[in-house]
């Protein structure tokens, strides 16, 4: 197990500075650069000579790999730099986001939970009966939905038309149960037909069969014997999400004012806040990596075969 | 017995959820009737903004001046032109040396005295703070002696009251930073405004309460809420479900089910931005003033403003919005197709066989430039496309990312669509030298007319205002005449506000939101 981890935290380097000095160039590539946008050209007056001195103090003049060797440089020192439209350290920046962003993915993975265990669990139950089949739809449904277009009819119908739920802001319970929802809806249907996909492969196996022969009761089975068993292709998918959750967050951020990361992430690309979509970069990079290598370990615990040798985690 | 167990696991699960759920909604209803008993003692108003804000710093942002937490020492009146704020009075012999006299009256939210010295610190603040406002400043020292400030600048600067109408200037008490440290006063700034900062969350809300000292009278509210929100339908739902009195730019697809409600009001103000379209000069195909007059009668105001802005526009007929001192009063230029094919057939262009105009065998096809920051520039640089095929001018529209870095980086462009705010703070020199001279950064088309150059360079030294204005509109006129740029649209700023609040309106300039005089019912 141990091998396994200093294996994963070499790649995690290896996977970082390749992402690192990939997003460098494209953005080098993209078209446009911060300077009008920080002399606020839309409304003072600015002039060419001012632009071009702005230009060489953040240093754009010079080449792609001393800008990128000094960012690094910097990098390596735990120092990401300064937000060119806040200057504010970026570290600084995404610390003050990374708890509104980790606590809507924290909601929205309740939410997940909340409905694809259940939904999951009674279509593996009565597969091809009518609780299946209204599972099937509603994870069509969910799944079709996209979560901005969910997120407005969610806001539509609590907060204007019941007018139970606010609409927007971050702080109390209340607040973030929408959010939540529109996330974690979408979600719930991938997982609640991998679930009931696992429940059945795992009934096919002896041990299934056996309990069933020793007079177990099957929901006893499908809950204590299959669910162990099923969740280890739910946990790979998962770790997929969390990467996914972190951006995928970001609709459901600008919709209901969370100022998250995913929030930052974009309004540092429209603003080619370089610093910043670096360090988002990085940070996700670092995140995604990780929680992989978490679910990796997390098979050991899982499925005993894997431990002994006899298995090769997926 | 094991069944029945699960079972009731599971309907544990769900319910569990549901109770969840319902003490949730319930909670919240018992917070908004506590809040409601609250309202009635406490006068209280809720609005969304659709700019968000990082942090609270007068110099880099104008949520402060928008909230009521700071002021300047020159403001706009309701007909945008400059008027004494915190200066009682200024004048100057040569544009050169500014004296200023401050009103005598006025402490800082945290009771500390406002005179030249700490007018000056904050001055000084704000160049630090603004990496463009040293540039329009032009300040080259200041002195101060009670309440009387003396300005410096580096050339004659008759644009200088023009410059201390921005917000950016706002005065702050720079005495307080040093005392709350620069984080803290980043995140509740103390200035003269009626409104003090009680809490601040970054890019969410800021919560104001009435500054009871206020030197123009106590507020009448005594505490607002101003929430950020960047999606207009959600800003919508919410002035909708009464959650807002007061929300900034609202989508002009969803005003109908506003204005069905009796209880609320949509302000369509006249603004102070207008859409475009630029001509680069540096291009063969409209560098010919007869092709860019063609053009120019090519652009259907009228529907432009009724079809795309669904009313909430006005037709352009100059760079300036027309209710502005210096706006012109020409007439708005109508489509007319078959004048513009006149005045093609005098450039030199024919119509050949399939209908297209052609010179030299080589058909009028002009590149149309977009984006899609502003959805509305598309929509018109469509409908211009199809009223262009009608006098047989070809138009390709590329929509580009970064419309500014595009038409400076790429040579090959004919038209632009463009938007900007041309009279930001009640004078037209701003934009007149950003978009029109040799150095301005939005002069993209490379335009020089010698003439309008000329204007520029005086108005650059007339302090005298009602020459000022002449010398705009007659640089107006030099911009029509010329067709440096066409312009199509003045958009309207569409506010929704609640008949519960009392003697308040928007503006154009956008600055002055949160004022000591708004009340509610």
């Amino acid at each position: 197990m141990l091998a396994v981890v200093k294996k994963r935290l070499v790649q995690l380097v290896i996977v970082v500075f390749l992402l690192s000095i990939f997003t460098f160039g494209l953005m080098k590539l993209a078209p446009g650069d911060p300077v009008l946008t920080i002399l606020n050209a839309d409304e003072m007056m600015v002039t060419e000579a001012d632009q071009a001195k702005l230009r060489e103090e953040l240093g754009f003049n010079q080449p792609f790999y001393v800008q990128y060797g000094k960012w690094m440089l910097g990098v390596v020192q735990l120092d990401l730099g300064k937000s060119y439209m806040t200057g504010k350290p970026v570290w600084d920046e995404m610390m003050q986001r990374l708890p509104i962003t980790l606590q809507l993915a924290a909601g929205g993975l309740l939410v997940m939970i909340g409905i694809s265990v259940p939904l999951g669990l009674i279509s593996a139950r009565f597969p091809g009966k009518w609780p299946d089949q209204i599972s099937r739809i509603l994870a069509l449904v969910g799944a079709s939905i996209p979560s901005f277009w969910l997120a407005l009819m969610l806001i539509y119908l609590f907060a204007f038309k019941l007018q139970i739920l606010p609409s927007s802001g971050v702080g109390s319970f209340s607040q973030s149960i929408l959010p939540s929802f529109a996330l974690g809806f979408s979600l719930a249907s991938v997982y609640a037909r991998l679930l009931r996909a696992g429940l059945l492969a795992s009934y096919s196996e002896d041990y299934i069969r056996a309990a069933r022969a020793r007079g177990v009761r099957e929901w006893r089975i499908l809950w204590f014997h299959a669910f162990r068993a099923a969740l280890l292709p739910v946990i790979t998918v998962f770790g997929l999400s969390l990467g996914s959750l972190l951006g995928g967050a970001v609709v459901v951020e600008i919709l209901f004012s969370w100022p998250g990361l995913g929030s930052m992430a974009v309004d540092a690309i429209f603003s080619r806040d370089y610093p910043v979509i670096q360090g988002y970069i990085l940070l996700t990079g670092v995140f995604v990596v990780t929680v992989n290598l978490l679910v990796d370990l997390s098979y050991y615990l899982i499925d005993p075969r894997i431990k002994e040798g006899r298995g090769e985690a997926a | 017995m094991k069944k029945i167990m699960c079972s009731r696991c599971l309907l544990l699960i769900i319910t569990g959820l549901v109770l969840l759920l319902t003490t949730a909604c319930s909670s919240k209803e018992s917070n908004t009737a506590a809040k409601e008993e609250k309202n009635e003692q406490e006068k209280k108003v809720t609005m969304i903004f659709s700019f968000k804000s990082a942090n609270l710093d007068p110099h880099t942002g104008f949520t402060p001046i928008r909230t009521g937490i700071t002021e300047t020492l020159l403001k706009l009146d309701e007909n945008s032109t400059i008027e004494g704020w915190l200066a009682e009075s200024w004048e100057t012999a040569d544009n050169v040396t500014w004296n200023f006299t401050l009103r005598d009256d006025v402490t800082f939210q945290d009771g500390a005295k406002f005179d030249a010295a700490a007018a000056k610190a904050s001055l000084e603040r704000s160049i630090a703070a603004n990496e463009s406002l040293g540039g329009s400043l032009k300040i080259k020292e200041m002195q101060a002696d009670g309440q009387e400030l003396t300005i410096t600048t580096t050339e004659p600067y008759p644009a200088l009251p023009s410059e201390l109408v921005n917000p950016y200037t706002s005065i702050v008490n720079v005495a307080a930073e040093k005392e709350i440290g620069e984080e803290g006063f980043r995140n509740a700034p103390v200035g003269t405004g009626p409104f003090k900062v009680k809490s601040f969350t970054p890019n969410q809300e800021v919560q104001v309460e009435k500054n009871t000292n206020y030197w123009a009278g106590e507020p009448k509210i005594d505490s607002a809420i101003i929430k950020f929100n960047e999606d207009a339908n959600v800003r919508a739902m919410a002035l909708q479900s009464k959650e807002a009195d007061i929300v900034y730019n609202l989508p002009a697809e969803g005003l109908g089910a506003i204005e069905k409600d009796k209880e609320l009001i949509v302000n369509s103000v006249p603004g102070l931005r207008a859409h475009f379209f630029l001509y680069n000069q540096q291009s063969s195909n409209v560098s010919d003033i007869k092709v860019r007059e063609a053009i120019n009668l090519l652009i259907d105001r009228k529907s432009m403003a009724d079809d795309i802005m669904l009313g909430h526009a006005v037709a352009a007929n100059g760079p300036f919005n027309s209710n502005l001192p210096f706006g012109i009063s020409d007439e708005v230029e109508e489509l007319d197709v078959d004048k513009a094919k006149t005045l093609l057939n005098e450039a030199g262009y024919v119509e050949n066989s399939s209908g297209k105009m052609e010179k030299d065998g080589k058909p009028l096809k002009l590149e149309l430039i977009t984006y899609k920051a502003r959805p509305e520039l598309p929509l018109i640089a469509q409908l211009f496309q199809s009223d262009a095929a009608k006098a047989g001018v070809q138009v390709e529209i590329k929509n580009v990312e970064n419309a500014d870095t595009h038409l400076v980086e790429n040579k090959d462009w004919d038209l632009a669509t463009y938007s900007n705010n041309t009279s930001p703070r009640g004078d037209g020199s701003y934009f007149l030298n950003t978009a029109f001279t040799e150095t301005g950064a939005l002069n993209v088309g490379k335009i020089n007319i010698p003439e309008l150059n000329e204007l520029i360079n005086t108005l650059n030294t007339t302090s005298d205002m009602e020459k000022r204005t002449e010398l705009t509109k007659e640089a107006a006129h030099v911009i029509n005449k010329e067709r440096a740029h066409s312009y199509a649209v003045y958009p309207n700023i569409l506010v929704g506000v609640h008949s519960r609040i009392q003697d308040w309106e928007p503006a154009a300039e956008e600055y002055y939101i949160l004022t000591h005089t708004m009340d509610v019912k």
